[in-house]
């Protein structure tokens, strides 16, 4: 094999909520550069695997290493500073603090200050309409733009990788297809993404490749286009 | 009341207040302020009063005694806030209210029951490093100056925003990079050693010190100070403590009903003034100087 090693590989992941398994042997690889979606239902242990990764949730069992290195032993903090942004489903931005200082927290661990000036420009050229309202507070945007927002504040640590939680969630069909398309520009310019969808369509639109989860186990996995053909995906979330 | 007594009480209250109020800022409730203040009271009127060589019996305690008192107290609650935040301060939730409702406990129930501490009586005739109460007035003051400089620049830094950050949504600044365990420790530290310098020059003030004042009540009155101010600025909990300190005392008269005051206090006023009476908003409000009103905003 010639290929690059992952940044990252997940290995066997498992993680238990109590008496219930949430997440049952995951394998999952991301390589540089690639968008991959993770699909399925409510519950499916979508949201439970990028929690893993960002070591906000314990393991039962299983390894995750980038690149190589083993994550399980790091805490939330040091894997971003790793290069792991974990943009969290529900957009939690500090609705008490203003636009400009949300970003701001996002580039904490940052020291480059002309470099943190640039993402901020970037950020705002990204998603203008956060630009007007740099100096409002968070919790007076609208739904769409919050989740730009948490987008933003993402991408203000200079990812290696970015996990997304449930951007559309919640949001005007129009306002899914913006948002996606932001991931799909940041995506062509190279940033690497895994990104937890049940917008399945939305995703696989935009997305390198897939895997569908149900009750915390792979049931499909494939390129975006097999996944688009396969019918019983087009059965159970694409409508038919 | 001429003498300036009630000034000092008040005085100290808002040191307590700003003790109560540095992990609030990051999402922490404390309730040991008076279990760290006791403990620096107690470094004071021990150092003091038993060991001959500092000077207990000259007529004024000389000063350079009092900031190593300062010093030692400070080392102390620092050393106490380790032994606590350390296991607790990992976890998110209220652990730390519960985990220093215990720690104010085990300190009383020590305190009262060894002799070396005066037992239940206490300690008598701590030795005064001013001969009046404006020496107090001058050096609490100080203290309040400093710390509130220190809070002022906090809101500014970023430290103060990681703290905020932590406190409206800590898995946000986790997921940020913050270290929201370390934010959460020092904001916690900052609050014992604040507590215990205040203590110091408290238990030279009154004279005499003993472990009711670390009573889960002083906790519920120190915590009255920032519901009654605000816990968003520092200004709040400053204000909380000067007023709830003199309340009582102008309403002397009343003064067994000190308890029911900060009773109906912690009742009404969250329903009054849900976020205490300073507030962000009150500033925009109040005719400041521009200049002011930005810095004093976060």
């Amino acid at each position: 094999m010639t290929a690059a090693p992952p940044l990252l590989q997940v290995q066997g992941l498992s993680v238990r909520y109590g008496s219930v398994l949430a997440l049952d042997g995951l394998d999952l690889e991301v390589h540089a550069g690639e968008l991959v979606a993770l699909l399925g239902s409510n519950g499916a242990g979508k949201s439970t695997t990028l929690r893993a990764i960002s070591r906000l949730v314990p393991a039962s069992a299983g390894g995750l290493f980038w690149g190589g290195r083993p994550l399980l032993p790091l805490r939330t903090e040091q894997t971003v500073k790793l290069g792991i942004s974990h943009c969290p489903e529900g957009r939690r931005v500090l609705a008490r603090q203003t636009v400009a200082v949300n970003l701001e927290l996002g580039a904490w661990l940052r020291h480059d200050r002309a470099g943190v000036n640039d993402d901020l420009e970037r950020c705002y050229s990204l998603f203008p309409r956060l630009a007007e309202r740099r100096r409002q507070l968070a919790g007076n945007l609208s739904g769409g733009e919050q989740q730009m927002l948490a987008i933003a504040r993402s991408l203000m640590a200079r990812p290696t990788l970015l996990l997304l939680d449930e951007p559309s969630l919640g949001l005007a069909p129009r306002l899914v297809e913006e948002v996606m398309g932001t991931l799909a520009d940041l995506h062509r310019n190279g940033q690497t993404l895994l990104l937890v969808e049940q917008n399945a369509e939305a995703a696989l639109a935009i997305a390198d490749r897939g895997l569908v989860l149900e009750a915390g186990r792979v049931v499909l996995r494939g390129s975006a286009a097999e996944l688009r053909q396969n019918s019983g995906l087009r059965a159970s979330y694409l409508g038919g | 009341m001429p003498d300036g007594s009630l000034l000092v009480q008040m005085l100290i209250g808002a040191l307590l207040g700003l003790s109560v109020y540095l992990p609030l800022a990051a999402g922490q409730l404390s309730l040991a302020t008076p279990g760290f203040m006791t403990v620096g009271g107690y470094v004071a009127a021990l150092l003091s009063t038993r060991v001959a060589a500092l000077g207990g019996a000259e007529p004024l305690y000389p000063l350079p005694w009092l900031l190593l008192e300062l010093v030692l107290a400070a080392v102390i609650a620092l050393a106490l806030a380790l032994v606590v935040g350390l296991p607790v301060l990992r976890l998110r939730g209220i652990y730390l209210a519960i985990a220093t409702i215990a720690l104010n406990e085990i300190l009383r129930v020590l305190l009262l029951n060894s002799s070396w501490t005066g037992g239940a009586v206490g300690i008598f005739a701590i030795p005064q490093p001013f001969g009046d109460p404006l020496g107090y007035l001058a050096a609490l003051l100080l203290l309040l100056l400093l710390a509130g400089a220190a809070c002022q620049v906090l809101a500014g830094h970023p430290l103060g925003r990681a703290m905020a950050a932590v406190r409206d949504d800590e898995l946000a600044a986790s997921c940020s990079g913050v270290d929201s365990f370390r934010v959460k420790l020092l904001a916690f530290g900052a609050s014992a050693v604040l507590a215990a310098l205040t203590g110091v020059l408290a238990a030279h003030f009154f004279n005499t010190w003993n472990a009711r004042q670390g009573s889960f009540d002083a906790s519920i009155t120190t915590l009255a100070f920032v519901v009654f101010g605000g816990s968003r600025l520092w200004l709040g909990p400053v204000l909380g403590g000067l007023v709830l300190t003199a309340l009582p005392e102008l309403l002397r008269p009343v003064g067994d009903l000190r308890l029911v005051v900060f009773g109906a206090v912690i009742l009404l006023g969250p329903l009054l003034f849900p976020q205490g009476v300073v507030t962000p908003a009150l500033l925009q409000r109040l005719p400041l100087p521009a200049g002011w009103r930005r810095r004093l905003l976060p």
